[in-house]
């Protein structure tokens, strides 16, 4: 946590902005402007703008390229055409569509409840790895948490309940994982998948078992959802309107995620014991030397990933569907696990990521109101929108982002 | 300086088993305030384990350890540290993206209502103590961003920050120049005149006569006596420690230098993070002659080797191999134009320890004939190959199907050598061809690449031991920042090679 | 391997204890479903060699229940095998392949569709191409991992497992509710029309009509056959293995990493494509929906590579041990008043999820237990 900021004089600011890599930045910015110009409330309809943007962006991208910006600059030219191409896909709509569409209080709003599962698991995986153990796991503890959840509110008959069950659910297959990666140092990928079937299993069986063909109980408790309708009053009109509409009422688990982000952070970043964990995950050995007990750290932080993740998956069962469903998580654990990698390994980092996931989910849930026809098949392919939009982002950017030098790596006492 | 009361740590009968082998065989060993202890042993002598069990990584099957007379059991680094017992290890023990301070306080932490570190409480505290002993280091550094002989200070000051009176150096000047180890002896002068006792491990004969008050030589797991600094000579405590009379220079002919096999001009590369490792370096290396490349540890030897084998893009200037312009070839075709490598590190680069010996042999030549055809394999031929080379080769411990993770240090070693010297190169390329090893090996691996360069090869010695570099070489280019900064011929004085390899070419002297 | 399996059995066990059904019979159900008790029914039968008229004696009934349960076994066998070689395949170049699910839903659509097209063609070319194409596909399909793991480094477990959701939602646009690959004769299902007959595979044992065993089975054994050959007697698995135990080492000695990345993520899926195309063009004859959404064979290939130790024989028979859990506990063959099979089928999950978990650490056990009995010689220390 050094402090990069040097004093920059005003050379040294027009160098950096003049730099292929500002400048390819730019690129990718007036490629998103463009295409945004093409949505609600701009909503263009005619292509001059978006058109003359994207080419421009594309234009910076190419002269970024030329100049060994070869990632970036190539994210710009991509950024141009793409943006030019949707936003000429878009002006072919009906205009009353794509208001339909693009509602963006409703979307800010999905985005939240799509990326919240996915914080809490990306924020469990990060105290994982930061002590140097891979947790390809995470999918396994959120859908642990996700029944555990619904089956502790159904028995107990409250939504605190069930968030303690599914706690302690997640916690504990974690902490089964965490006895294969830390003292039996089986191999941590394979272990983690291990723990991902074991889930899958564990969960569908109790859940036939209990539930059987019927479900769970439609009158689920589930988590309140969070009232701000004072934010209706704040001037003027129509943002007191945007701001209720997008964070008016909100999930109770979703300000705990946001919560637990800064919360993280200092954990990690400015505690003693984020100093150790950290030491372990970087250089368990030196941390040995100086009498920080290595496996004890690990353990912690493993289990604590562990319950992390399963209030992701809580939030899925009492907080969103209000139901449990086999397999429920659908990938989101390795979706979490990417935002993880995609945010260098630190909560905001990650959350930034986990929005850009989460407003990919959103979209293609309703983007397929953009079609005309209510039969048309092609709407399902939006669902693989946040899959394909995450393989772009480990594709792009992951072979970048350092990880924690002893990720990975089982530790063995001398 | 040194007063003479009880011991302030003895050992009695300390003895260790690992599987198959006796690392430690009933040592005494014994410290007194104030001195400086030498552990004197070859690689492999035990020394290391013996210190390991008196840090508390290891723990001892027998014996006794005391600490000012006190019997005590030593089960973690914990333990020790508690007894004022502080180490520094080998490799460092450092965590590279963290600050100086951050390391040095790691697990005890200043902090503000016993959560929130204390970050300025911190910095202050290391300032205080490095101030005390008179080291100039900035605790807000990173150690990535530090030098060697800065990180071993931490290394020091994290011992003294934990209040230890006993401390352990292990191989302290392995990767130090001659001038750094000479502040390293200083800066050991003051703590024992501040009444720390310090033992110090090595296998350097020279550095142990110029610092230890006493020395104990151990060979084979055995301790072989101790003896004062008074009286001890160099050749004295070589037999002591190899139990033989030992060639202190190697033996060979002058060199018959012919046509330059290798020609490097003006290369540049860059390192993993992108920043220029070697800032245009040129040379060349003559059929018959083998070149030495000294330098410290980090200052472009790695980055040079992988740019002339294919293994790293160089960002511009030519190799040249035998006339052929190399530049920017792969791996694959440099290897088949007549390159020899024996890489720096035989277990993580040299060997796929999971192979068999003949697999291994085969590394780069399975896909040639008669090894293979078509893409289709014939292992017998390539144990059959194996056979003999292994024969040729005096490698013990396994036969052409053993598993290469099986063989000792030494014999992993004349494996690679086997593989590249038996593929009669041109060039042959030796990057720490003798790190670990016994002195045997040593002996071994030096015959064998004077007999390359007097078969004809060009060699190219990339060492960090000066004495190493100083033995075999017949020319000595120097290595610092990226850049040949100088050239010496083969009797040139270990003083002069260090001001080099630091830069300072005669500017200041030790 | 012994370790293993007693995991699994320990693990099913106290699963069921904890719910209170009998263990035991609920194996014996398993078990009878599984078709495998047919080889303890020894008598003496005539069987027809197939494919020509002439009938020799047979020690076993082909035409029992059990024989036909063991039909069932053996074609989900058959994917299985191919999966396994998926997974274990791109194990020995160092690479977790978890998107068998997805290479075989590639090359099950690919199959699925030249098997509709070509109908005029004579029957092995027509086989031949379809099953080619699948194979292509999945190839291709992994290869998209194995080209990112070797330009970018992006980890595969991650890319295939996005690969795995892509043709799942891809699948089901093209096989789903006015889709382009939906019959248009079944607009009713969101299935796609079946193959012709000229695509379909020779049914040899039991009858075609009641779901036989078909002949890709051969086509499995045959590739295990192949896994080994190219492991073991080629260049391509020389450098592949050497990639794997130590890609640095491999690096030194002038081996190309990143091209054999790629090769073993394409030819790994090259696998798990050509599983698709025999379900396809063994038995299935079409692809549906529901298919589609719930393929699990190459998770389960995961398990199999890793009980099998990730050689052929191993592969084998790891495959056989699954391929009969799924049989034994599928709707069909499952007893339900002695267990419920849904019930059974998670249950698979579980001792699924527990074998891959122990394999990791079997090795160890088996380490310790060595160390304890005998010092192990020559081990190094360190100075």
């Amino acid at each position: 946590m050094i402090a990069r900021a040097e004093r920059l004089n005003g050379r040294a600011v027009w160098t950096t902005l003049s730099s292929p890599r500002s400048i390819g930045i730019l690129g990718i910015g007036l490629a998103i402007v463009g295409f945004w110009l093409a949505l609600p409330p701009a909503t263009l309809r005619t292509p001059p703008g978006p058109v003359a943007l994207g080419i421009l962006g594309a234009a910076a991208g190419i002269w970024a390229f030329a100049r060994g910006e070869r990632r970036i600059g190539g994210g710009a030219v991509v950024a141009g055409i793409v943006g030019v191409g949707l936003a000429l896909a878009l002006m072919q709509t009906q205009a009353s569509n794509l208001e339909g569409t693009f509602v963006w209080s409703a979307l800010i709003a999905a985005t939240l409840r799509w990326a919240t599962p996915l914080t809490f698991a990306a924020l469990g995986g990060m105290f994982s790895e930061r002590s140097g153990v891979v947790n390809i796991g995470l999918e396994g503890m959120m859908l642990m948490g996700a029944f555990f959840g619904a089956w502790g509110a159904d028995k107990t008959g409250s939504w605190l309940g069930g968030v303690a069950i599914g706690l302690a659910g997640g916690a504990a297959l974690a902490f089964i994982y965490a006895i294969f990666a830390i003292h039996l140092r089986a191999d941590q990928i394979v272990g983690g998948t291990a723990v991902n079937f074991l889930a899958l299993g564990i969960t569908g069986y109790l859940y036939n078992d209990i539930y059987g063909n019927n479900g769970t109980p439609q009158n689920l408790p589930a988590v309140p959802d969070v009232h701000l309708g004072w934010l209706h009053s704040i001037p003027p009109h129509g943002l007191g309107n945007f701001l209720v509409n997008s964070f008016g009422s909100l999930n109770l688990m979703i300000w705990l995620s946001l919560a637990l982000l800064p919360m993280s952070y200092f954990a990690l970043f400015k505690t003693a014991i984020g100093l150790r964990v950290r030491s372990v995950g970087e250089h368990p050995r030196a941390a040995d030397t100086v009498g920080i007990s290595v496996y004890g750290t690990r353990y912690a932080a493993v289990t604590l990933s562990g319950a992390l993740a399963a209030l992701g998956g809580v939030f899925l069962s009492l907080g969103y569907v209000n139901a449990f469903t086999e397999n429920m998580t659908a990938g989101r654990g390795f979706i979490a696990l990417a935002a993880l990698i995609f945010g260098g390994w630190r909560p905001f980092g990650a959350f930034a990521a986990c929005l850009l996931f989460g407003f990919s989910s959103a979209l293609a849930q309703r983007l397929p109101d953009l079609s005309a026809s209510e039969s048309a098949a092609w709407p399902v392919l939006f669902q693989a929108l946040p899959y394909v939009l995450t393989l772009i982002a480990v594709a792009g950017i992951i072979g970048r982002s350092i990880p924690p030098a002893a990720d990975g790596q089982p530790y063995q006492k001398q | 300086m040194v007063d003479d009361e009880r011991p302030v740590l003895e050992l009695r009968g300390v003895t260790k088993h690992f599987p198959g082998v006796l690392a430690n065989d009933h040592i005494d060993f014994d410290l007194r305030r104030g001195e400086v202890h030498a552990l004197l042993g070859e690689n492999g002598a035990g020394k290391s384990t013996l210190m390991n069990i008196l840090y508390g990584l290891y723990h001892p099957d027998e014996g006794e350890i005391r600490i000012k007379g006190e019997p005590v059991r030593i089960n973690s680094p914990k333990d020790a540290i508690a007894r004022g017992i502080g180490m520094v290890h080998q490799h460092f023990m450092l965590i590279p993206v963290m600050t100086v301070a951050e390391n040095i306080v790691l697990a005890s932490e200043p902090t503000h209502a016993g959560v929130l570190l204390d970050y300025r409480a911190a910095n202050r505290r290391v300032e205080h103590l490095a101030g005390t002993f008179n080291f100039a280091i900035d605790p807000q550094a990173r150690v990535e961003n530090i030098g060697v002989g800065q990180q071993q200070r931490v290394e020091i000051l994290k011992a003294l920050y934990r209040s230890a009176d006993i401390l352990i150096l292990d191989e302290p000047t392995a990767v130090l120049t001659p001038q750094e180890a000479g502040e390293l002896f200083e800066i050991l002068g003051t703590l024992t005149r501040e009444g720390l006792s310090v033992i110090f491990i090595s296998h350097k004969l020279n550095e142990v006569l110029e610092i230890a008050d006493r020395i104990t030589v151990l060979r084979r797991g055995k301790k072989i006596g101790t003896v004062p600094h008074e009286g001890a000579t160099e050749g004295g405590l070589a037999r002591m420690m190899v139990g033989r009379e030992v060639l202190l220079r190697v033996e060979k002919a002058a060199a018959a230098p012919g046509q330059p096999f290798l020609e490097v001009e003006d290369v540049h590369v860059l390192d993993d993070r992108g920043l220029e490792a070697v800032k245009g370096v040129t040379f060349d290396v003559r059929a018959g002659e083998i070149v030495g490349l000294a330098g410290v540890d980090g200052n472009g030897q790695s980055e040079v080797v992988e740019a002339v084998t294919g293994l790293r893009r160089t960002s511009a200037g030519r190799v040249r191999l035998g006339g052929h312009d190399v530049t920017g070839s792969s791996a694959n075709r440099i290897l088949d134009l007549g390159l020899g490598h024996i890489p720096e590190d035989r277990q993580r680069r040299g060997l796929v320890l999971n192979f068999s010996l003949a697999e291994n042999l085969a590394l780069h030549d399975f896909d040639k004939e008669p090894n293979s055809r078509f893409g289709w394999l014939f292992p017998r031929r390539i144990i059959h190959r194996a056979r003999g080379l292994l024969k040729q080769f005096d490698v013990r411990g396994g036969g052409p199907q053993t598993l290469a993770s099986a063989l000792s240090g030494g014999n992993q070693q004349k494996v690679v050598l086997a593989r590249e010297i038996a593929r009669d190169p041109r060039v042959l390329i030796a990057a720490q061809p003798t790190r670990g090893l016994d002195v045997g090996a040593i002996e071994f691996v030096h015959q064998r690449l004077i007999e390359a360069r007097d078969s004809g090869e060009a060699v190219l010695l990339v060492s960090l031991e000066l004495e190493e570099i100083l033995s075999l070489s017949d020319r000595i280019l120097v290595i610092y920042e990226g850049r040949i900064v100088a050239e010496y011929p083969p009797d040139v004085t270990e003083e002069e090679l260090g001001i080099a390899m630091t830069g300072g070419r005669g500017r200041e002297a030790a | 391997m012994l370790t293993a399996v007693i995991a699994f059995f320990i693990g099913g066990l106290v699963i069921l204890a904890t719910t209170k059904k009998n263990p035991l019979s609920t194996y014996r159900a398993i078990f009878d479903g599984t078709g495998l008790n047919w080889f303890f029914h020894v008598g003496s039968h005539k069987i027809g060699i197939p494919f020509t008229d002439t009938r020799v004696w047979f020690p076993w009934d082909t035409a029992s229940r059990s024989a036909m349960d063991l039909q069932q076994t053996l074609i989900i066998v058959t994917p299985l095998i191919l999966t396994g070689i998926a997974v274990a395949f791109a194990f020995r170049c160092g690479l977790f392949n978890i998107g068998g699910n997805g290479q075989y839903t590639v090359g099950a659509i690919v199959g699925v569709q030249f098997g509709v097209w070509f109908a005029g063609l004579p029957g092995p070319v027509h086989v031949i191409i379809a099953m080619a194409a699948a194979t292509l596909a999945g190839a291709l399909w992994a290869g998209i991992a194995g080209l990112l793991k070797a330009t970018v480094g992006a980890h595969e477990v991650i890319t295939t497992i996005m690969l795995n959701w892509i043709a799942l939602w891809v699948g089901s646009y093209l096989v789903g509710f006015n889709g382009p690959m939906q019959d248009p004769r079944a607009l009713s299902a969101p299935v796609t029309r079946p193959v012709a007959q000229s695509a379909r595979l020779d049914v040899f044992w039991g009858f075609p009509t009641l779901q036989g065993l078909h002949i890709g089975f051969f086509i499995a054994l045959g590739a295990l056959v192949v896994y080994w050959l190219v492991l073991n007697r080629t260049t391509l698995g020389y450098e592949v293995k050497a990639v794997g135990f130590n890609a640095e080492a491999a690096r030194y000695g002038g081996i190309s990493v990143p091209r054999n990345y790629f090769l073993a993520m394409a030819i790994s899926g090259a696998f798990a494509g050509l599983a698709g195309s025999i379900d396809i063009l063994g038995w299935e004859f079409n692809l549906d929906l529901t298919v589609v959404q719930s393929v699990q064979i190459g998770f389960i290939g995961i398990a199999v590579a890793l009980l099998g130790r990730n050689n052929a024989l191993g592969i084998f028979f790891a495959a056989l041990l699954f391929g009969a859990l799924l049989t034994g506990t599928s709707t069909r063959n499952l007893d339900p008043s002695v267990f419920k099979p849904e019930l059974a089928g998670n249950l698979t999950q579980i001792i699924q999820g527990l074998v891959v978990l122990f394999v990791g650490v079997d090795l160890l056990v088996l380490y310790v237990w060595r160390a304890l009995r005998r010092p192990f010689p020559r081990r190094r220390v360190e100075s």
